[in-house]
């Protein structure tokens, strides 16, 4: 009975944080929320587009061409640190997101900048030099796009701009003025590593999650009787990102007394999300078991044809890990309150 | 109004889940999977495979590769047969592309439309493993494929495993109306399948029961005694067969070129294809396939001649041979195609039907140099 009572003020107002804030803190809470999705999403196609590559290279290792994976790799840079560019504005906007203090925060800004510049200089020199020394024989020599490598060169121009502009921002703008929303979520001090090494591979399970989730819409043959199994993969697909959005947009943005109540709850729902869709994945996969390479396995780049289904797998294991360990904390802070 | 309202949903859903939508049997169909070709004596069949273009291919330079590879070709055909000679088919045998997009598929097929019209030859594209493994639905690649104008494929709407399984007959006045010299038979060999559920790891897969069941029908159509050349993507257990009983039990069956890793059958005796062994009793006068790159060994195994075509381009991985490599399997495919300084295995394999019996394999090791090209031709 309690935890329906919990439940019914999952949606409560007052229970956000963003309750406190007054008018000027809700738009720019807004907008860092709005670009933070933004970010996310263009941060989760470069790095399907990096993973595609750098797949194909090791491909060449593991079947003993180093000299073909080293030739591809150089060739594929600017697509990985295209990547970068875009999770590292992710970081800087995450930044913005979460401020423990303004002096945390302008160092954050600073750094991730200085960052963001550096792979978007790195990228744009690269390109210079690799066109002159050989790597490209035209700089839009093609694949995977026909403007590659020039449209990787444009993308740097952008991050250079946005790298540029968070730094103005903090020497002049926030010099005055400085930026106030209040910090959503703690900053970790005990066993921070653990912590940022899990968070650091959810996000990269979510960013995969999220882009292949929704290519496999497209590429999908739901045709041919694949359509179940099509289905249950997506919806497995979509699981790390929006176990991630929750996390990121639901609890966080919870006051401290209501994060401690909900996270049971919370936990256990998730639990039961994820194990449905685990089950619905075994159980398609069972009825089709010839699916996962018929029905089309674009989606699958960190799998050659022997490990789709461990790669399936990692994906359909990450919100269950997420739901455990937060059904974990849940009962440790149930604990801790009787 | 909500129980009814999901009364009628469910069902739907269910079905819609689970249907496949209009699909034909294919017994009842057979003549949908017929192309037909003029034959003539010396019809060459240019076999590419395993080009691999994928993310971090420069499509610029394997377009220059495949360019200069083709003038290699045309040159060779016009040398030893005549001005006129030239190359009639390409038979393109999978894994055209890996972790590739939709730019990839219409760079490949505006590239071969081109040099269709400059060479005019016609050409196929057969299903590899990875040619499923991009960016694209599959069906759309389909379609690309039945679209382009010089490209023989088929891939109708069937309860036929795969998605390239149709016979090109070369017949005496290019209809079907005339009698079949030859048939050629384009198989899709698959990708890989789980034997349970929850199998971590999946085989690779093979040329299945339906499939076989399909070529015979096709086969007796045009007559038991119309000799038939196959092209697919992955080697069955026979290969494997061939070269354990030459190297383990002293057979002495012809075999040439190299064999530097394995064959990619899934050496399940449960999942072991039937194709080569019904086709020897159909006339079957050899298979040729692609897949694993380091290997484009060949042999007459009892009547049939299996062989994997030359590797072509420089995408993913290829064998460097190198002349004092000590390795028995290198010395021995060094011995056999004579040559005598380091190259790499990468290039192509030429197919001419002779006559209306007999044909003739060689091998083309073309590799670009900063100096003069490397090329060689061996026949089989």
């Amino acid at each position: 009975m309690g935890q329906v009572v919990i439940m019914k003020k999952f949606f409560d107002r007052e229970a956000f944080l963003l309750s406190g804030f007054d008018k000027k803190q809700k738009r720019q809470s807004l907008l860092v929320s709005l670009l933070l999705v933004l970010f996310f999403i263009v941060s989760a196609f470069t790095f399907f587009n990096a993973l595609y590559g750098f797949v194909d290279a090791i491909g060449s290792i593991v079947s003993g061409s180093i000299d073909v994976a080293l030739r591809d790799i150089v060739r594929s840079i600017p697509l990985i640190l295209s990547a970068f560019m875009s999770i590292w504005a992710l970081l800087l906007l995450q930044a913005f997101y979460r401020n423990p203090n303004p002096e945390r925060w302008k160092k954050s800004v600073m750094k991730d900048s200085i960052c963001l510049l550096c792979f978007a200089l790195a990228n744009l020199l690269f390109v210079i030099i690799g066109r002159f020394a050989g790597v490209y024989l035209s700089l839009v020599e093609g694949s995977p796009s026909p403007w590659y490598p020039l449209d990787s060169v444009l993308f740097s121009l952008i991050f250079i701009a946005l790298g540029v502009l968070a730094i103005l921002y903090v020497k002049r703008v926030a010099k005055d003025s400085p930026y106030v929303v209040p910090s959503r979520g703690e900053v970790r001090c005990k066993a921070r590593g653990l912590y940022c090494t899990f968070l650091a591979f959810w996000l990269l399970m979510a960013l995969f999650g999220f882009s292949a989730g929704l290519f496999s819409i497209f590429i999908y043959d739901f045709l041919h009787g694949h359509a179940f199994f099509g289905v249950a993969t997506v919806i497995a697909y979509l699981m790390p990102p929006l176990f991630l959005a929750a996390w990121e947009f639901y609890y966080h943005e919870l006051k401290m007394e209501n994060k401690k109540r909900f996270l049971l709850p919370l936990a256990i729902v998730g639990l039961v999300v994820s194990i449905f869709a685990a089950a619905l994945y075994f159980i398609s996969l069972g009825l089709d078991r010839d699916a996962p390479s018929n029905a089309g396995f674009g989606m699958f780049p960190i799998a050659f044809a022997a490990s789709v289904n461990i790669a399936t797998m990692l994906v359909v294991a990450c919100p269950l890990i997420v739901s455990i360990v937060a059904l974990i904390n849940g009962l440790r802070l149930r604990k801790k309150a009787n | 109004m909500k129980t009814k309202t999901w009364a009628v949903l469910l069902p739907l859903l269910a079905t819609s889940l689970t249907s496949c939508g209009a699909v034909s049997n294919y017994a009842d169909h057979l003549e949908d999977y017929v192309e037909t070709m003029r034959f003539h004596e010396k019809f060459n069949i240019l076999q590419l495979t395993d080009i691999h273009w994928s993310y971090d291919s420069s499509t610029l330079a394997s377009r220059n590769y495949l360019d200069k590879l083709l003038q290699q070709v045309q040159k060779h055909i016009s040398d030893t047969q005549g001005a006129g000679a030239k190359i009639d088919l390409i038979e393109i045998t999978g894994d055209q592309f890996m972790l590739a997009n939709a730019y990839h598929v219409e760079t490949f097929l505006k590239f071969f439309e081109e040099k269709a019209v400059e060479y005019g030859f016609l050409y196929t594209a057969i299903w590899g493993n990875h040619d499923r493994h991009g960016l694209y639905n599959p069906n759309w690649l389909s379609d690309q494929f039945g679209k382009a104008e010089h490209c023989i494929f088929i891939d109708p709407e069937d309860n036929l495993y795969g998605r390239s399984n149709f016979v090109i007959n070369l017949t005496e006045d290019g209809t079907s109306a005339s009698t079949t010299k030859w048939q050629l038979a384009n198989l899709d060999s698959g990708a890989s399948f789980s034997e349970t559920a929850i199998s971590p790891f999946r085989d690779y897969d093979y040329i299945r029961e339906d499939q076989v069941d399909w070529w015979l029908k096709e086969h007796a159509r045009v007559g038991e005694s119309v000799p038939t050349i196959a092209y697919y993507h992955i080697p069955q257990q026979d290969n494997l067969e061939a070269w354990n009983a030459i190297h383990n039990d002293g057979a002495t069956y012809k075999h040439k070129f190299f064999k530097l890793e394995g064959f990619a059958d899934n050496g399940n005796e449960a999942y072991a294809s039937k194709f080569i062994e019904e086709g020897r009793n159909h006339n079957l006068k050899a298979a040729f396939m692609g897949h694993a790159h380091n290997v484009d060994w060949t042999v007459d195994y009892k009547g049939v001649v299996l062989g994997l075509g030359v590797k072509t381009g420089t995408e993913l991985y290829f064998a460097h041979i190198d002349t004092k490599d000590t390795d028995p399997a290198m010395v021995e495919g060094l011995a056999s195609v004579g040559i005598n300084e380091n190259f790499d295995l990468i290039g192509a394999a030429l197919v001419t039907l002779q006559d209306e019996n007999n044909f003739e394999l060689e091998h083309l090791y073309y590799n670009e140099r900063a100096t003069s090209d490397f090329v060689a031709w061996v026949k089989w």
